[in-house]
């Protein structure tokens, strides 16, 4: 099965994204910012991690930094999904490793599809 | 060889090293713009003593410190610090490109509801809705009684989406039974969002207990 | 401890819903870190109740807002010392002692120059247990021990404990996780059931009280290369633990680690440190 890893501060996200992504076949454990994903995916390998911008500790572009520059983790395909919508930020969140940018509220059945597309298929590990 | 103690002494082997500057506010201003990050973060704990006088140096410092740790040694002087000048150097950077900064000001400020409480209507009605969601997240631990009542205010009015989502969310933690009408109107507000509905059924099924 | 005397919830009077569950646990998760399965959901529901009826409320709602909303925070604090096992015995989580001589202790050497003093300390140490159990597993199980020299520092804020920690008198419950052959080697019995520990190693360890969250105590202490700081970051409000977390920072050398008890964090504290993982545990570095 494969791993997704949610990391956002809102309890409500979370659940929505979680639902969303069960159906869809993944397995899904959840962050609330960037110090406990990174605690995490350092000892889960998934295949997924979809990530929040504002939370507190670690933002979600500082995470994004991190997983890019530690090597165990640097190949974990991501989703950054935002409230914000404006371009720099679009522009910001690939330029620390994004590998898709979303905005916020996902629509299920998009966001289904693109998680799917985008997770590395669990078996090659 | 093995286990050894360095006996007597306390146990401390560090000398302080040479003093550059002066431990008054002169400075220790000047060492917040020292070359090492361990004579800056130094400082910045120094600085706590001179209350509402250093706040502007550590304001000004934050927006250019590069060192992360440096950075929450200046965010915990200003939290011990605390007050409205505290508040007024922080808001300005809710609006800031760092998203480092921002959170580490939301953190800040959500500690410090006194000096806060007068301005969250402010800022809970900027036209920016990021802002506004600043404000939201401010107010998450602000141990403040008009706190639900802002609250409200903005599952009532908002007109972005995304604001009236994260107020849910905070209302599925805080809200109470009385507020329930609101939370399902909110509903009809975006009749074509399945994040709403499903934000307000979450929220209506943690305040009402499941029952 | 007083979770002993906890009241059985009786039944038909207090209950705790599904959804009331989910509730405290988001929030308790939020604050803290720490996560209740729902295999847990007796345990915590035992310790609600005993806190809504010691507290005088009639039911979830209400006791939840009280305690949500207290300015002090003291009941949430109530309730982490009761979610929280407050104890301490020898050769707990030993897996952390397995990744400091297997991983943690090489990448100090790295740093180090030849025949510099490697320091450890113990913060709090309450009564001597977790120290000592440092001292037996560097001698145990670290191969360059005879060649190295290490300095264990241990200190808390409470004298009596530091007091009963020097006496080195253990009882059979904090022993239990002793292999025998250890405790055969470096206890001898004492009356009571009690288990003497050696002189030698009793005078291995350097107490000092010491309050975490005293920037005048802490100011001299500098330099150390691991720092275990277990089960204690977790009963501090906010402010204590941000203050806590700078001066253990400040402790520590360029590369040095620390290491929390099992169910902490830091991410609800901080991220001046990095996260690294090794073999046997999840630690966190200054970095270089
Ligand atoms: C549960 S014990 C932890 C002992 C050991 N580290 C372990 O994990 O088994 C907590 C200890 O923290 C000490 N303590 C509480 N506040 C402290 C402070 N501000 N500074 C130093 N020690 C403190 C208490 O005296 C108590 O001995």
């Amino acid at each position: 099965m494969r791993r997704a890893l949610i990391v956002d501060d809102a309890v409500t996200v979370r659940l929505y994204h979680r639902k969303i992504l069960e159906e869809a076949g993944f397995q899904v454990e959840e962050a609330e910012n960037g110090v406990e994903a990174l605690e995490k995916a350092l000892v889960t390998p998934y295949d997924l991690l979809l990530v929040d911008v504002n939370m507190p500790k670690m933002d979600g572009y500082t995470l994004l930094r991190e997983v890019r520059s530690t090597p165990e983790l640097e190949g974990v395909p991501a989703i950054m999904i935002s409230t914000e919508s404006e371009k720099h930020d679009r522009e910001h969140a690939y330029r620390v490793g994004a590998n898709l940018y979303l905005v916020k509220p996902v629509r299920p059945e998009a966001f289904r599809l693109l998680a799917a597309l985008m997770a590395r298929n669990g078996e090659s590990r | 060889m093995g286990l050894v103690k360095a006996d007597g002494k306390p146990a401390a082997t560090s000398k302080p090293s040479p003093r550059k500057y002066t431990r008054d506010l002169t400075g220790l201003l000047a060492e917040l713009n020292d070359q090492q990050p361990k004579a800056r973060r130094w400082a910045a704990r120094d600085l706590v003593a001179y209350g509402e006088e250093a706040v502007g140096a550590l304001c000004e410092r934050l927006r250019t410190e590069p060192e992360p740790s440096v950075r929450e040694a200046l965010f915990d002087a200003l939290l011990a610090i605390g007050g409205d000048a505290v508040v007024e150097g922080l808001i300005p950077l809710l609006r800031g490109e760092d998203a480092g900064l921002r959170n580490g000001a939301v953190e800040v400020l959500g500690q410090l509801p006194e000096a806060v409480g007068p301005r969250m209507e402010v800022l809970l009605a900027d036209p920016n809705p990021d802002v506004r969601l600043f404000g939201l997240d401010i107010l998450r631990d602000l141990p403040h009684p008009e706190a639900p009542r802002w609250l409200m205010g903005v599952l009532e009015q908002d007109p972005h989406v995304n604001v009236v989502t994260v107020a849910l969310d905070r209302l599925a933690e805080v809200g109470t039974p009385e507020m329930t009408p609101a939370v399902r109107a909110v509903k009809d507000r975006f009749p074509d969002e399945p994040f709403v509905a499903f934000a307000v059924d979450t929220a209506l099924d943690r305040i009402l207990g499941g029952e | 401890m007083a979770r002993a005397a906890a009241t059985q919830p009786r039944c038909g009077e207090l209950h705790i819903t599904d959804a009331e569950f989910d509730r405290f646990r988001d929030f308790f998760y939020r604050k803290t870190g720490i996560r209740f399965e729902d295999s847990k959901r007796y345990f915590v529901d035992k310790r609600l109740i005993q806190r809504i009826e010691g507290t005088g409320h009639r039911g979830f709602r209400d006791y939840f807002a009280f305690m949500r909303f207290q300015a002090s925070g003291e009941e949430f604090q109530e309730l982490v010392n009761l979610m929280t096992v407050n104890e301490t015995y020898f050769f707990r989580e030993e897996y952390q002692l397995r990744c400091m001589v297997s991983d943690l202790l090489g990448e100090v050497l790295h740093y180090k120059r030849a025949g510099e003093t490697v320091r450890i300390w113990s913060m709090p140490c309450s009564t001597g247990e977790e120290p000592y159990s440092i001292a037996l597993y560097l001698l145990e199980y670290w191969d360059l021990i005879d060649r190295v020299d290490v300095e264990i520092v241990a200190s808390d804020i409470d004298t009596r404990a530091l007091e009963r920690a020097k006496q080195g008198l253990f009882s059979k419950r904090s022993v239990s996780h002793l292999p025998r052959w250890i405790l055969g080697k470096y206890f001898e019995p004492a009356p009571g059931g009690y288990h003497r520990l050696c002189d030698d190693l009793r005078a291995s360890v350097n107490f000092r009280r010491i309050n975490l969250c005293d920037l005048n105590e802490t100011k001299g202490m500098r330099n150390f290369d691991l720092i275990f700081c277990r089960n204690l970051l977790i009963y501090f409000d906010e402010a204590s633990q941000r203050l806590a977390v700078q001066t253990l920072y400040d402790a520590l050398n360029p590369g040095g680690f620390v290491l929390l008890g099992h169910s902490e964090s830091m991410s609800r504290i901080t991220s001046v440190f990095k996260v690294r993982r090794f073999r046997d545990a999840v630690v966190y570095q200054r970095s270089a």
